[in-house]
């Protein structure tokens, strides 16, 4: 009886806490919006900003912006799965591939995406393709790395039983080292949507008409800070529920990693 | 013997070739393909520089302030001094929170809800803010950068100290430590894989970020550079700085995965 009064007392002690650090987070907003008014929106601010925003749209209402940007990366992180699971699985598997190809990615794969931005813009201009390309060159490192260690990580026993029923190449990659990689290839897919979902963000503040980065960065250039408030909480909402989405997609793919 | 000395040396060539050889005749194949490509004119060279033009272009930009204000050691001194500061503090607050947050239970509860709000925003998305409140000066970057190496380090650093195993701190309890000293003599070393994963991730985001950061508002460093090099049209001055920001991001981790080895002899002595 007496411990689970203690238990009890300590749940309370710790969802107060909990509470408490919300409030502090609520509080410490208030206090900063009437230190710099103008600046620094307060909540209520920010909400009317919001319910203007529903109103009266910026270039199209706020769900066609967040399709726009989820459109993109959806995209380029479909195509940088295709070929990244086939480029890493050739570089899992080949040593000549790995020393050929295999060189030159790596001498590439250094370069942060957005340092690509200044030299596809000059290439493609600022339509919807270079944003979409822009995301797939910082997915597809992420898949073709994951799935090259997965490749290389297939049991060497698996493949001397695959050697042995005397399985070409083809069959061993299909039906032995891909089921093994699977796990690994799916974690970097999470990644990758991610790390897609920041690019885009890039992509789109240096030049975009639509999309979250372009309200964001708008918002910066007319000095809207309540705009870049409700942005932000989007882009984070959003982010937030890709990965719970992958991780979902994970689970239902290889369930026997219950891990994490 | 002899037999396994032939297979040996086989092996010893074979590894020579694949992993000097081939890589070197395919990088020069690589960079010839490139240089025909744009001098016979498949590619245009406002697309995209020569590479032997790439070679001019860097001696001359050495001394050369030239098109956008800075010299390139300006530039790099520049963008390294931002970003290591940005995340050596990350480091420093990020990694103890992480650990106190792993092993004390009221300070998790504490901290978590806040933690978990800004974790998801990406630090891209804290650039327009930031320079809004804190203009576009050193601090502002710096601030930016903070964000973006704070988050992984305390992640791996929770998960780290999370993962001490239980059987070891049972022994310190039995030897009578208290909970601060099993923390810092148990908690803390099993952690370090992980922190070291948690600090190189770290790194890479807040090398990445900066560049953003230059390119979205910045007088110099090297993604100023590389925005200015589209708005004066000079391609070579963009894959030049496309591929030193490489580099030193590339020389970066090596040096960290170095510092690991070093920090971790212990692991390895044994």
């Amino acid at each position: 009886m007496e411990t689970k009064k203690t238990r009890f007392i300590k749940k309370a002690f710790y969802l107060l806490l909990s509470l408490s650090s919300i409030a502090l987070l609520i509080i410490g907003w208030i206090f900063l919006a009437s230190r710099r008014p103008g600046l620094f929106p307060s909540p209520q601010e920010t909400w009317d900003r919001l319910i203007l925003f529903l109103e009266k749209p910026l270039r199209g209402p706020l769900y066609k912006h967040v399709w726009d940007s989820l459109r993109r990366v959806v995209i380029a992180v479909a195509a940088a799965c295709g070929l990244g699971v086939i480029f890493g699985t050739a570089l899992g598997w080949s040593r000549l591939f790995k020393s050929t190809f295999g060189t030159i990615f790596e001498i590439i794969r250094p370069i942060p995406p957005i340092a690509w931005v200044p030299l596809i813009t000059i290439w493609f201009g600022i339509g919807e393709f270079p944003k979409i390309l822009l995301v797939f060159i910082g997915t597809f490192a992420i898949v073709v790395i994951n799935t090259a260690a997965g490749v290389m990580m297939a049991e060497p026993l698996y493949l001397a039983v695959g050697k042995i029923f005397q399985a070409n190449n083809f069959q061993m990659i299909r039906e032995i080292v891909l089921p093994a990689s699977i796990p690994a290839i799916f974690a970097g897919i999470r990644t990758a949507l991610g790390v897609g979902w920041a690019i885009v963000l890039a992509a789109e503040m240096l030049g975009s008409i639509s999309g979250t980065g372009f309200l964001i960065a708008r918002g910066m250039q007319i000095g809207d800070t309540a705009l870049i408030f409700i942005c932000m909480f989007i882009i984070g909402i959003i982010g937030a529920l890709l990965s719970l989405f992958a991780s979902f997609i994970e689970r239902r793919v290889c369930p026997w990693r219950t891990e994490k | 013997m002899s037999k396994k000395k032939i297979e040996l040396l086989g092996f010893k060539r074979d590894k020579w070739i694949y992993n000097i050889i081939i890589p070197v005749l395919s990088i020069i194949t690589f960079l010839l393909i490139w240089e025909l490509l744009v001098r016979y004119g498949i590619i245009p060279t406002r697309y995209l520089p020569r590479p032997s033009e790439l070679i001019n272009t860097f001696i001359d930009k050495l001394s050369n302030p030239k098109p956008e204000g800075s010299t390139l050691p300006m530039n790099i001194l520049s963008s390294l001094r931002i970003s290591l500061s940005g995340f050596l503090t990350a480091v420093i607050i990020g990694v103890p929170l992480g650990w106190f947050m792993g092993w004390y239970k009221p300070i998790d509860r504490f901290v978590k809800p806040l933690f978990e709000t800004i974790r998801p925003i990406p630090p891209i998305a804290w650039i327009p803010l930031t320079i809004l409140l804190l203009g576009i000066g050193i601090r502002a970057k710096v601030y930016i950068i903070f964000f973006a190496a704070f988050v992984p380090c305390v992640i791996n650093a929770y998960t780290g100290i999370r993962l001490a195993d239980i059987t070891l701190i049972n022994v310190a309890k039995t030897c009578g430590a208290n909970n601060f000293q099993i923390f810092v003599k148990v908690g803390i070393p099993s952690s370090f894989q992980m922190v070291f994963a948690g600090i190189r991730i770290a790194l890479g985001a807040s090398w990445t970020t900066l560049v953003a950061a230059e390119m979205l508002a910045a007088g110099s460093g090297l993604g100023y550079m590389i925005l200015m090099g589209r708005q004066f049209a000079r391609p070579d001055l963009i894959v030049l700085g496309m591929l030193i920001i490489g580099s030193i991001g590339a020389l970066m981790a090596i040096v960290l995965s170095k510092i690991e080895q070093r920090m971790e002899v212990w692991r390895f002595k044994k």
